[in-house]
């Protein structure tokens, strides 16, 4: 008699029902940086109705409210509601979720100390191979083809190839930077950190693949609108272009094809962000979405 | 520790363009000749550079002879390859502007390009 059933139908739609469904559903694309919201909120919902769950297993006997109350004593909450008995199936109810919420921090950890350390070393060597350009704020390195990329963090670096500066035109250039600035001024690496730490505890979960695949995507995106800020959109398109193609040759290790050709699209296409009512009640649902759990686990048809 | 870094570079930016095996006093007087440094940190930071692996010696007399291990153009290739990502597992380490993709999609872009009548530059 308690709220396990419930919770595990939750978790399975939140976890498996739910995903395909937001990927098919064209909002996210049009508000790039609230579609990564409503995905981290979706994996914090996730999380939250496993460790509930894990608590209603471990005391079957009582209704989870008590061990929730429990749990919000533990954190120095009083309800009011009398103080639960410290007996050994409180402790689980305790211990239960906060291995689950345990094992998450730490997985986000190792990513970003991992992270780090790879772009440290990477950083290290672009210092002294390339030739910091103070005009362009970026560090240039001779490489035959355009191309460009980012190095996040406190000391971040943007890597831009000699070709792309011989090829692209300063427009083209300009909207490049200002696409991996973005990055940088976002702290995109910190959103995909949480998501690939997400996708490392749950990695067959569709919400964890999907979310990590559609998290990248969306903060490509939210960095291609923050380059749209400043230039006409056929000079950020027509620049991606040149770049894809000048890589092509080694298509052989395509990954994640296609995510370019979203872009273009969306770029070339614009269809703005929807009504601010819109993005409102999405917001007010990402921010609803994570506590869920507790109404499910707590609701009293379930007691 | 910033410092260090610059001095790193300067030293193997004077190795890389001279192009062939230099003791560490050449190095320092041609630093010289733009603002002072002392023999001691240069030897010290051309020792850390060796040990790190970006430059080979071999001796000299008394003196070492020091080359760059890799030229300029391959590390920054290796470099490039890297940051652009043709290794999956690290997606959140670095973050570059479009992915690998096959002549098929580039075709696919083109294509995208022209059907809002655009015109993609050669």
């Amino acid at each position: 008699m308690n709220a396990v059933p419930a919770l595990t139908g939750y978790a399975a739609v939140v976890g498996v029902v739910v995903p395909p469904l937001l990927v098919r559903s064209a909002w996210p694309h049009r508000i790039p940086v609230l579609g990564a919201v409503v995905w981290h909120a979706l994996a914090l919902s996730f999380s939250v109705a496993v460790a509930l769950a894990a608590v209603g297993l471990a005391v079957p006997t009582e209704h989870l409210h008590a061990g929730l109350v429990g749990v919000l004593h533990y954190c120095g909450l009083h309800l009011g509601t009398g103080r639960p008995d410290p007996g050994t199936a409180d402790r689980l109810a305790i211990a239960l979720p906060s291995a689950v919420f345990a094992v998450l921090a730490a997985s986000f950890t190792c990513h970003l100390v991992r992270a780090r350390r790879l772009r440290d070393r990477h950083r290290e060597a672009v210092d002294l191979v390339g030739r910091h350009s103070a005009r362009l704020r970026a560090t240039v390195l001779p490489y035959d083809r355009p191309a460009a990329y980012c190095l996040p963090g406190r000391r971040p670096r943007i890597v831009i190839s000699d070709a792309a500066l011989r090829e692209l035109s300063p427009e083209q250039l300009d909207a490049v930077l200002e696409h991996e600035r973005a990055h940088v001024a976002g702290r995109h690496h910190l959103v995909l950190a949480a998501m690939e730490a997400f996708h490392s505890v749950f990695r067959r979960l569709p919400l964890a693949r999907l979310g990590r695949e559609q998290t990248a995507l969306l903060m490509e995106m939210a960095a291609d609108d923050r380059a749209l800020r400043g230039h006409p959109h056929e000079v950020l398109a027509t620049a991606m272009y040149e770049m894809a193609a000048a890589r092509a040759p080694r298509g052989a290790l395509a990954v994640g094809g296609g995510t370019v050709a979203v872009r273009m699209k969306r770029i070339l296409v614009p269809r703005g962000a929807p009504h601010p009512a819109v993005s409102g009640a999405i917001a007010a649902v990402a921010t609803v979405v994570p506590v869920l759990p507790l109404l499910v686990a707590c609701s009293p048809g379930l007691g | 520790m910033r410092r260090l870094g610059h001095l790193e570079a300067e030293i193997m930016d004077r190795l890389w363009t001279w192009d062939r095996p230099s003791t560490v006093r050449q190095i320092v007087d041609d630093i010289n000749e733009t603002r002072p440094v002392a023999y001691t940190t240069v030897m010290t930071v051309t020792n850390i550079l060796f040990t790190k692996g970006w430059l080979l010696r071999e001796r000299q007399g008394r003196a070492w002879l020091y080359t760059p291990a890799r030229s300029r153009e391959a590390y920054a290739a290796a470099l490039m390859e890297d940051g652009l990502g043709t290794s999956r597992d690290r997606p959140a380490a670095l973050m570059h502007f479009v992915e690998n993709m096959t002549p098929e999609e580039i075709d696919a872009l083109h294509k995208a390009l022209r059907s809002v009548g655009r015109r993609a530059e050669p």
